[in-house]
């Protein structure tokens, strides 16, 4: 009998989170068909054509953002996985004065509103001369990416604890040796999900850019934000497709990496 | 091999006291044991020969030599951890050859060491296995493998046997000190596990709060234990307090609240009140009228079973004697069984009357 | 005696060396600009460009007596209140489900399916609802085809697509933080609860529920204090008439160029935000320490 009512609550408990995930992903779907329909005023029927995705490619505003965009987000990725590796690696050995200050400084990035975040650097930036542009952007991204590096990177960490660098140490193995040999294979899974992380945030770090960025030079979403808002075309769909796909298959290799990270 | 010399060391976190004149020498190749309740500063003690903790004061030595100013990597130890922190990544084989490879040692010469000891731990044919792949004993055992490779001074071993089973740590504690014996190793080992330090070590030093309450062979502090807590840590013991009120025959006699008096061997000035400790198994039954007093030198006081615990081969009793609850382990080989409430004699032996100093 | 120096100096240099960077970053990207900000919050004009600039409190006690600002920091606190009640709405019983009915392969599939939209880029998620909220549309479409005379669905440059857009983007939050909590409840609580008679809703109400509440703490935060600052999708998917706080402070910046009202609306919001993090912190920190 428990068995019965177990598996009929199994099947509605699927059909909800099916609806639910309906909800998620019907919005995104379409978005994605319309791309490939050649209407462009999203009309009906759908006529399936790649003319959309070729516009893309004569669309030199929108190429340069890419371009600024990937530029941003690889250099954002070394940046904020190297710091943040190094953070983790002083929290998770050294016990000193301030540690836990440091590390709720560390919540502020991650939980003020990027409206507040990215007015205020406006604001620091202009004054001070460090000014808007594509570096000012990037030490944004880093900013609101080195958190997450510090927490996934230090996850993995704690996950196998200090033993093992002692246990190198004792067997005679000096820092450099511990590290290469002993840390850093250990880490590299945490290290790899982390830097996907951090990619894939400054990929798709909009709020930030947009104030940030002065007139002339965008990103990829900043230059999405100002199509949709003079009147959007299905090209912005062809390029949100592609931009979807590459977050999504990114997350999908993140998971498996912190996944992969767990089991060892 | 190697003696290891502690001199006075002290070591304070905050205002909690670590370890407190901590002093003793460890002998060359002895197997020595730390035994104490969590807390006690074992573990420190350990750590600090190790080199992980620097202690405030004092001195530490391998073969004489201060080794305050050497790196953990220099000192020349061997450790085995208590869930053997063998590395994950790597197979067995590259476990055991670590502390060879990370010292330049040319491959062919790593390699018959691998093999050697894999030999001596009896896991040959495991050395490409990772150590997830291996049970808690043989992970026990490629751990011990590791620590010896580089034929370190001294061993340290943290827990060595705690994450086993207890079928499995009877079968390791013979292992290990087997290996230790044909190693020659000077060992020194933390337990919490009484049985564990009974039959490992050659000497043991049990530690509480800190300080050295007693250090000396398993048998000696059985025997002779100094304090009420190191006859209670190590092994069972009914504690008897009086006042010392005179000498009769060579035996001090000890006057308890009741009234009642005992003897023992050790001497003590009259007047100071004192704690006497006897084990369990000192004791024998008797009926409730004994044979007459034929040998005044024995210790004898009537009381009433309150209560047993059949362990098949031996019983426990609770005894209520002198107005107190008195435990006594007997062999089973009695043709009737005492039952509750029976009136029984309990006598002793003198001798088995411990004065202990608090 | 010096090795011992030394070895205190070299831990501390490893400390510096190792935490230096990251917060060198920090100091410039939030602490300084945090307080440029409070700074300038209390500037008559933008002090650049040649203008000088002389204190005043005109920016706050215009925020705290003009009807403008009220209404639309209630509008916006409502928004946050709306969105945060319905992604619990939604978001608890799928939680539960996942954590008590759905066992271990489905389970996975389906909450990396949760996940996965979550960290696709919000902008364009928000910007898919425009092709979904139309009659025209295909959605429209497909609804009139099964269910002629169905209500329109042309939600448009209307409040409720906001609400909508903001509950589709954190939505993944709620599933999220609950599902941590929920599925960290032991079951034998549940039968120790049912051995001793309870009935399933009494176990719900007196056991999962209060045990899974940080959980959904976590989750009102991190949805409350987001949408309180949301200015694109109320743009994307109000249309002109969607004034919030976050616009009206977006505004300050990209168009009326007065940086010390929009650093003063942008700090108050701040003062609210840590506010409801300052409430909530010790259920926070609970969540946090059982994972």
């Amino acid at each position: 009998m428990a068995s019965t009512s177990g598996r009929t609550g199994g099947i509605f408990a699927i059909g909800y989170v099916g609806v639910i995930l309906l909800f998620l992903y019907v919005p995104i779907l379409v978005m994605m068909l319309m791309a490939f329909n050649a209407s462009p005023l999203y009309q009906l029927p759908f006529d399936f054509d790649l003319v959309w995705f070729k516009a893309l490619a004569g669309n030199d505003q929108l190429l340069t953002a890419a371009r600024n965009s990937v530029l941003i987000a690889i250099a954002n990725t070394v940046i904020a996985t190297t710091l943040g590796t190094l953070t983790a690696l002083a929290f998770a050995r050294y016990h000193f004065f301030g540690k836990s200050l440091l590390q709720i400084l560390l919540i502020p990035p991650i939980t003020i509103p990027w409206l507040i975040t990215g007015t205020a650097m406006l604001i620091f930036f202009f004054w001070t001369g460090i000014g808007r542009g594509l570096h000012a952007i990037l030490l944004g991204h880093v900013a609101l990416s080195l958190p997450y590096v510090v927490i996934i990177v230090g996850s993995r960490l704690k996950s196998y604890g200090v033993a093992l660098e002692e246990a190198a140490a004792t067997l005679g193995a000096n820092g450099w040796q511990t590290f290469w040999r002993v840390s850093a294979p250990l880490m590299a899974p945490g290290i790899v999900a982390a830097a996907l992380f951090a990619f894939a945030i400054s990929f798709d770090q909009f709020v930030i850019s947009y104030f940030l960025a002065p007139v002339g030079v965008s990103t990829l979403p900043v230059e999405i934000y100002s199509a949709i808002r003079k009147g959007f075309t299905p090209e912005i769909n062809a390029i949100s497709t592609i931009i979807i796909l590459a977050s999504m298959a990114m997350m999908l290799a993140f998971a498996r990496f912190s996944k992969f990270g767990g089991e060892r | 091999m190697s003696v290891v010399g502690i001199t006075k060391v002290a070591k304070r976190y905050g205002r909690v006291t670590a370890l407190e004149d901590v002093s003793m020498t460890i002998a060359d190749g002895e197997f020595f044991g730390l035994l104490g309740p969590s807390g006690g500063g074992k573990t420190t003690l350990l750590r600090s020969i190790a080199g992980f903790i620097d202690p405030d004061d004092g001195e530490i030595s391998i073969d004489g030599k201060p080794v305050k100013n050497i790196p953990i990597n220099k000192r020349d130890i061997g450790m085995m951890f208590q869930n053997y922190a063998l590395f994950p990544h790597m197979t067995v084989t590259d476990n055991i050859g670590f502390g060879l490879s990370v010292r330049h040692r040319p491959k062919a010469e790593i390699e018959a060491r691998v093999t050697e000891l894999l030999r001596l731990v009896r896991l040959e044919g495991f050395g490409e296995r990772k150590p997830r792949q291996l049970s808690g004993g043989q992970q026990q055992r490629i751990a011990l493998a590791r620590a010896l490779a580089t034929n370190p001074r001294v061993l340290l071993l943290d827990e060595p046997l705690g994450a086993l089973d207890k079928k499995l740590r009877e079968e390791m504690q013979f292992e290990l000190k087997q290996i230790q014996r044909n190693v020659g190793i000077t060992t020194v080992f933390v337990t919490h596990d009484q049985e564990e330090a009974l039959t490992l070590s050659d000497r043991i030093a049990i530690m509480s709060e800190g300080k050295v309450l007693q250090i000396g062979a398993p048998r000696d502090i059985y025997e002779r234990p100094r304090t009420r807590f190191a006859a209670g840590f190590l092994g069972t013991a009914n504690f008897f307090e009086g006042t010392v009120s005179g000498r009769e025959g060579g035996l001090t006699r000890i006057l308890l609240a009741g009234g009642t008096a005992i003897f023992t061997r050790d001497e003590a000035p009259e007047g100071r009140s004192v704690t006497i400790a006897v084990r369990p198994e000192k004791f024998t039954v008797g009926g409730a009228t004994p044979a007459p007093a034929s040998d005044a030198q024995v210790n004898r006081i009537a009381g009433r079973i309150a209560g047993e615990v059949f362990a098949g081969n031996s019983v426990t009793y609770r005894i209520d004697a002198a107005g107190r609850i008195v435990t006594v382990y007997m062999q089973n080989r009695m043709t009737e069984r005492l039952g509750p409430d029976a009136p029984v004699t309990l006598t002793w032996d003198p001798a088995h009357s411990i004065v202990l100093e608090d | 005696m010096t090795a011992l120096v030394s070895a205190s100096t070299r831990r501390l240099r490893a400390i510096l060396g190792l935490t230096g960077g990251t917060y060198l970053v920090l100091l410039i990207t939030i602490l300084l600009p945090l307080a440029a900000m409070l700074y300038f919050s209390f500037l008559t004009v933008t002090p650049i460009g040649g203008r000088t600039a002389s204190f005043t409190l005109k920016h706050y006690t215009d925020i705290f007596t003009k009807p403008l600002y009220r209404v639309n920091g209630q509008r916006s606190l409502m928004l946050g209140f709306q969105v945060t009640l319905i992604c619990f709405a939604l978001g608890y019983p799928a939680a539960l489900f996942l954590a008590r009915h759905i066992k271990n392969r489905w389970r996975e599939a389906l909450l990396l399916l949760i996940v996965l939209p979550f960290w696709s880029n919000g902008l364009v998620r928000t910007f898919s609802w425009t092709m979904v909220l139309t009659d025209s549309g295909l959605v429209g479409q497909a609804l009139q085809a099964v269910w002629p005379g169905a209500p329109s669905i042309d939600l448009m440059f209307s409040y409720p697509a906001i609400v909508i857009g903001l509950v589709h983007a954190y939505l993944p939050y709620m599933i999220l933080t609950c599902y941590v909590s929920l599925q960290a409840i032991d079951d034998s609580l549940a039968e120790a609860a049912r051995s001793l008679g309870a009935s399933s809703f009494t176990i719900f109400r007196r056991i999962t529920l209060p045990l899974s509440l940080p959980g959904v703490v976590a989750g009102t935060v991190l949805i409350f204090v987001p949408v309180l600052g949301s200015f694109m999708e109320p743009r994307i998917l109000g249309g002109q008439q969607a004034i919030m706080l976050g616009t009206l402070i977006e505004n300050q910046f990209t168009a009326s160029f007065n940086w010390p009202l929009g650093a003063a609306l942008g700090f108050t919001m701040l003062a609210v935000v840590i506010l409801i993090m300052g409430i909530c912190y010790p259920v926070l920190k609970k969540h946090l320490s059982a994972n």
